[in-house]
């Protein structure tokens, strides 16, 4: 299992009914897509909150370039109109706004690194495993379980302990990114073997083999093109789960030991300053609805592009 | 059929072996010692020629002395009578006995939560796809649930209904003031502990089984032989009878694929409430630097997804029959 | 039929963890041995009877081995008694199991009295025996005890009369230490027990003499219930009759069943509890305003004096001169510890520092002064403005602390950018736990240690400066698994012979104490092979909704924690004077 906490992207989500072959679309030019998009409300939405997030984090900390773990402001100060206060701050006295700008920064950078990272290694074992077959199909998919099993947790403390020595930024969110990247791509791995799977007898792919063309090149040139809607949909689902992955490393203390995230933030209010049993709701509300609204608005998206890649479903 | 299932046994023994390898070799890759964490986590304040003594005690104890091949040797020996080694933290307690006073906890929260929230979420998400005012709230519900991290839903549960609103304890496995007995005092009192935790997993777990089967469901309505069965005129009951039996199979195979996730979710929901399940004990074990309970819980959790696992793989042959000609086949 | 089935399932789910919750307290809950208490089995512990703690317990209550440093709350203190309690805030010793202990006039023999009407908790009676049989238990090496490196024999005379004999020149501080530190075990259970083995014995629901007995345990408690026949009931009898002591769960947990008023006790240390103590959520610490807690021991930057810089005695000077303790006592802990004396002794031994003589020789912050006297001892500073090692190799020192222990971290911080500040590169970081044990220990060859600087706090609040002293100097080098004095490596031989003249100087002899301190004072500020920053906290705060009359400066001046060593310090006193709130009508 990734034993590391929470949500790995729904699987169940994606796009996939077994044995279907329509779960995979054909691929549409982009005027057509852009029409669709234009109109399917999920996707209008999702894009809307997501902008204004990754506004937030661009922005904020240029707006707002206090340092998030100085702690030299007032302490405990609700949300005010007060420069440097504008949501409050913790009972360290750092600024509340700083730090959620800065952690959602850190939020997209993991969710990006991470679910990209995830992204292309289950690419590459579920295109492999899904086109070859046989012998390297099962020695894929025993890696694939071994990493659906072990424990993830553990290794992450064994590598930041080597690492630290040679490099101080192990426990860095950078570490952190890669990390989640390298263990939740378990599930994408299995879900594009089987879509693999079902494109790998058709016409076409027998053509391209008659052809003489390589496995890899008929991989990249004809399965991946034939499923990248699916691919993109499953990095986005990976997105969101990496940034959970991230947010429960944060949570159990095993998170980044410098900078900030929403996750860190949501420890430090909790551990430290107990902050919601003594009234500082503005310090430990605010990181949880950044990951709820980053990851919400993530999912959302996702259903959003399925009915603007499948046909069949704007009907509805 | 007995073809398909000693492969599959194969591939879990095989997979099995190499995740407990792995798992035996972590506490051995940490950097440290854990007699050197140990003695000075104690505050041992004996004379240094005491101290001495008091470690070659301890080392002796976790069998740390031996030869590492040995110690290999003696971790298969051991598993095999179900023995887990020992705690360095808890004065060399068996880590079996630890995580056996533990495992009903995170087992009376996991196993309703899960199968609560895969039956209602289903049923919920089956509802949602035919009326169109149900998908319309329901929807953003499912995404805000879903998207929940764990801790966080349950911090926010502890604090309203039970420190704001007194309704439910928001700490502990059952009240600091009771001695477990078979009491009516004592279940109720279980119950009101096991309430909020059980709900923080329930809401997230729902919001993704609902949002799962709602788009599956619709999928299915769009599939070809529904299209089909209704241009024949079938009543469109039946369609969605048929409908809905084909999406459960995806949602069988998330479960399985989630079982890991959840597993770890109920882990820091029991951080939250100091509930004291696997997820605690694993949280004092990070804490303590405590590698053999550490390996030992780690294990109980491999072993514990990879049987969830087969589980489910023979449930999906009781569900599809497409597996059980697929079988012989040796495809997908 | 589905829902039914799922409804079954959970039903059946709860009703397991409820048979095999009843099943671990069966298994752990044994009849109260004496036939004291209330004969019908009690399950639960009524409020207003029961004190609720926290803060000891890290892991879940495993041993109740008195012998075992691990031993769960209050085995020691609560079930077994020390034949002395001992003050360190009146610095006075009580006579606890004994009834008296006296000097021969060669100070070479020591009797103790036993007191009267001790029984254990299985009605034996308490006798000299046992205490002869406790002492001699030190010849097990598991048992971890140097007692016998200075006592000769120990017998009992007669049933109330111990007679030991020491070998020449006693180590009477370490003895008055063994006094109120060392459990007394009951011979007429312990005596099979007694070999190598006598650790692995965890010794659930054990005898002992105190005022509270074994109730049960699980992963997340400890539960003592009253011993109606303890010794003191009559004369001054504890109040609680429960005591629950809770296993530390996450932070938040703790502070939100403090202010609940569900914990009584909490002996956390909370981050900015300052606030929480002034903003009227009914929770007091042992001081009303800064610096709110007593200190417990003293967190020193120890310097690896193998190392290039670190060797030098007046680079570890200016290197001093250079940390801003202030700060960390600000900014890091919200004044809820001090800054410490450059001695490093605890404000209890205030008596044992010289401070006229030392006056010259302490140094305080200032960055302008602290580059002075690197350019004064050669250090010059590199293109980067940080100086290097005097054949000119550049200086890089790294200070550890354990990953996770927030208020450190933090501390570490504003120590690097002080040391940088005064051209001396210093690197914070935080490995974990384990690795920075691994770094600072000095390997069992005896070889070098690994680290550059750490930050440490062994030295807990006792009886005697003598402990600290032997921390600082002692010799030969401690190594290996059970290091715990001297990670510095400082070897001086004079300062170490007066450390042995010091645990040999009887505890009443006040006036040799001070001046073999005031000598080892003079050694430490010139040579500073330790550099003191503050004074961590005895972390304790209490909520005062059922109890009240916790220990405090203006009331009752006793220490407030339930750690290991603590309730002979003392802290059992605090469980006499509490005083139940009358419920509100």
């Amino acid at each position: 299992m990734s034993s590391v906490i929470a949500s790995e992207p729904k699987a169940e989500q994606a796009p996939q009914s077994p044995g279907a072959a329509a779960a995979v679309p054909t691929p549409k030019p982009r005027g057509e897509f852009l029409y669709f998009a234009l109109r399917s409300r999920k996707f209008l939405i999702a894009s809307t909150i997501l902008l204004i997030l990754v506004g937030i984090a661009v922005l904020g900390p240029i707006i707002d370039s206090t340092n998030p773990n100085a702690q030299d402001g007032l302490m405990n100060q609700g949300p005010s109109l007060k420069a440097g206060y504008w949501m409050g701050s913790t009972s360290f006295g750092e600024d509340v706004f700083s730090q959620f700008a800065n952690g959602l920064r850190a939020t997209f950078f993991v969710g990006l690194l991470g679910g990209g990272l995830a992204a292309l290694v289950g690419m590459a074992i579920g295109f492999t495993a899904g086109y070859r077959g046989g012998w390297i199909d099962e020695i894929l998919n025993m890696v694939t379980n071994v990493f659906l099993v072990i424990p993830t947790l553990a290794l992450l403390i064994v590598i930041a302990s080597y690492l630290q020595r040679s490099w101080p930024e192990a426990r860095g969110i950078l570490f952190e990114a890669i990390f989640v990247g390298l263990t939740s791509w378990p599930w994408a791995a299995r879900a594009i073997r089987a879509q693999t799977f079902t494109l790998r007898s058709r016409d076409f792919i027998d053509l391209a083999k008659l052809s003489g063309r390589r496995g890899w090149k008929i991989i990249l040139q004809e399965i991946a093109p034939n499923m990248s809607s699916y691919l993109f949909m499953t990095f986005i689902l990976l997105f969101g789960g990496a940034i959970l992955i991230a947010a429960s490393l944060d949570f159990i203390g095993l998170g980044p030991t410098n900078g900030m995230s929403l996750g860190l933030m949501m420890y430090n209010s909790l551990n430290y300053g107990a902050a919601l049993f003594l009234g500082l709701w503005w310090w430990f509300i605010p990181p949880g609805i950044g990951i709820m609204a980053t990851v919400g608005a993530l999912y959302v998206m996702n259903v959003g592009l399925d009915e603007i890649f499948n046909p069949k479903l704007r009907e509805i | 059929m007995r073809r398909y299932f000693g492969r599959k046994l194969l591939t879990y023994t095989l997979t099995l072996f190499i995740a407990a390898t792995i798992d035996w070799l972590i506490p051995r890759f940490m950097p440290g010692d854990p007699v050197y964490g140990l003695m000075s986590r104690m505050g041992n304040n004996s004379s240094p020629e005491a101290a001495k003594a008091l470690s070659d005690y301890y080392y002796n104890l976790f069998g740390l002395n031996q030869p590492i091949w040995q110690q290999y040797l003696n971790f298969w020996g051991g598993l095999l009578h179900g023995d887990l080694g020992r705690s360095v933290f808890e004065h060399g307690q068996p880590v079996t006995d630890a995580i056996m006073a533990a495992v009903p906890y995170t087992l009376a929260l996991l196993i309703p939560a899960i199968l609560l929230s895969w039956w209602a979420g289903n049923s919920f998400g089956a509802l949602a796809a035919r009326r169109k005012w149900l998908d319309n709230t329901m929807l953003p519900v499912g995404y805000i649930l879903t998207a929940t991290p764990y801790m966080w839903l349950g911090i926010v549960l502890a604090f309203v209904f039970g420190f704001t609103l007194k309704m439910f304890p928001f700490a502990n496995s059952y009240g600091l003031n009771l001695e477990p007995s078979f009491t009516w005092l004592f279940f109720t009192d279980l119950v009101a502990h096991w309430m909020l935790p059980f709900l923080s997993l329930f809401l997230v777990m729902f919001g993704g089984w609902a949002i799962g089967m709602r788009n599956m469901i619709i999928y299915e309505l769009d599939a070809d032989y529904s299209r089909y069965l209704e241009a024949l005129g079938a009543p469109q009951r039946l369609v969605r009878k048929y409908a809905f039996r084909n999406a459960m199979l995806p949602q069988i195979t998330g479960l399985a694929l989630q079982l890991g996730v959840i597993v770890a979710g109920s882990l820091v929901t029991e951080i939250v409430f100091s509930y004291q399940g696997v997820g605690l004990l694993l949280f004092n074990a990070i804490k303590s630097e405590d590698y053999f309970l550490l390996q030992g819980i780690f294990l109980f959790v491999i072993v514990g997804v990879l049987a969830a696992n087969f589980l489910v793989d023979i449930a999906y042959v009781i569900v599809d029959p497409r597996t059980r000609v697929g079988m012989r086949g040796g495809t997908a | 039929m589905q829902q039914g089935k799922t409804r079954v399932l959970s039903l059946l789910a709860v009703l397991t963890i409820a048979a095999s919750a009843t099943a671990c307290g069966t298994a752990t809950t044994t009849p109260n041995a004496s036939g004291g208490a209330s004969a019908a089995p009690d399950q639960t512990y009524p409020r207003a009877e029961t004190l609720y703690t926290t803060g000891k317990q890290w892991g879940a209550p495993s041993t109740w081995n008195p012998l075992d440093p691990n031993a769960a709350m209050g085995v020691v203190g609560l079930q077994y008694e020390t034949l002395f309690l001992y003050d360190p805030l009146k610095d006075v010793y009580t006579p606890w199991l004994a009834a008296s202990g006296t000097w021969d006039t060669a100070k070479t023999t020591y009797t103790i009295k036993t007191r009267d009407g001790v029984k254990w908790s299985d009605t034996q009676a308490f006798t000299a025996d046992d205490v002869a049989f406790t002492i001699n238990l030190a010849s097990i090496k598991a048992v971890g005890s140097n007692l016998l490196s200075y006592v000769d024999s120990a017998t009992a005379s007669d049933a109330s009369t111990v007679v030991v004999k020491f070998k020449a020149n006693p180590a009477y501080q370490e003895w008055q230490q063994w006094l109120y530190n060392s459990p007394i075990l009951p011979k007429h259970i312990w005596s099979s027990k007694a070999d190598e083995n006598i650790l692995k014995d965890t010794n659930a629901n054990g005898v002992g003499t105190g005022p509270y007995m074994y109730k049960t345990a699980s992963a997340d408690r400890m539960v003592w219930v009253r011993n109606d026949a303890w010794w003191g009931a009559a004369t001054n009898p504890v109040k609680p009759k429960y005591i629950v002591d809770i296993v530390n769960g996450a932070n938040s947990v703790a502070l939100g069943q403090l202010l609940a008023g569900n914990i009584d006790l909490s002996n956390n240390y909370f981050p900015g509890i300052s606030q929480i103590v002034n903003g009227g959520y009914g929770i007091t610490t042992y001081f009303k305003s800064a610096p709110y807690m007593l200190a417990g021991n003293t967190a020193v930057l120890v310097p690896n004096l193998t190392k290039p810089a670190l060797k030098d005695a007046a680079f570890r000077k200016a290197l001093a001169t250079a940390i801003n303790p202030d700060d960390i006592v600000t900014k890091d802990y919200g004044d809820i510890v001090q800054k410490a004396d450059p001695s490093g002794l605890l404000p209890i031994f205030d008596k044992y520092i010289d401070k006229t003589q030392n006056a010259p020789l302490n140094y305080s912050f200032d960055t302008a002064k602290a580059k002075q006297m690197l350019a004064a001892a050669g250090y010059k500073a590199g293109s980067d403005g940080m100086v290097t090692n005097l054949d000119g190799s550049p200086l890089k020192l790294t200070l550890e602390v354990p990953d996770g222990w927030s208020d450190w971290m933090a501390a570490e911080n504003m120590i690097a950018a002080s040391a940088q500040a005064a051209g001396i590169n210093v690197v914070a970081t935080h490995p974990d736990f384990n690795t920075v044990v691994a770094d600072r220990n000095r390997p069992d060859d005896a070889t070098a240690p690994k680290f550059d600087l750490i930050i440490n706090n062994d030295v807990q609040v006792g009886n005697t400066p003598w402990t600290w002293y032997d921390y600082v100097f002692r010799q030969p080098l401690p190594s290996g698994a059970g290091e715990n004095r001297n990670y510095e490596g400082y070897k001086n031989d004079t300062a170490w012979g007066l450390v042995q003249q010091l645990d040999k100087t009887p505890v009443e002899d006040l006036t040799t104490m001070k001046s073999l301190c005031s000598q080892l004072q003079k050694i430490q500020l010139t040579d500073l092979p330790v550099i003191p920053l503050w004074y961590n906290g005895v972390w304790s705060q209490v909520s005062n909704s059922v109890w009240t009359n916790f220990p405090s400066d203006t009331g009752n001046q006793v220490m407030p924690a339930t750690w290991n060593g603590y309730w002979q310090m003392g802290a059992i006193n605090m469980l006499t004077q509490l005083q139940a709130v009358p419920p509100a009508k």
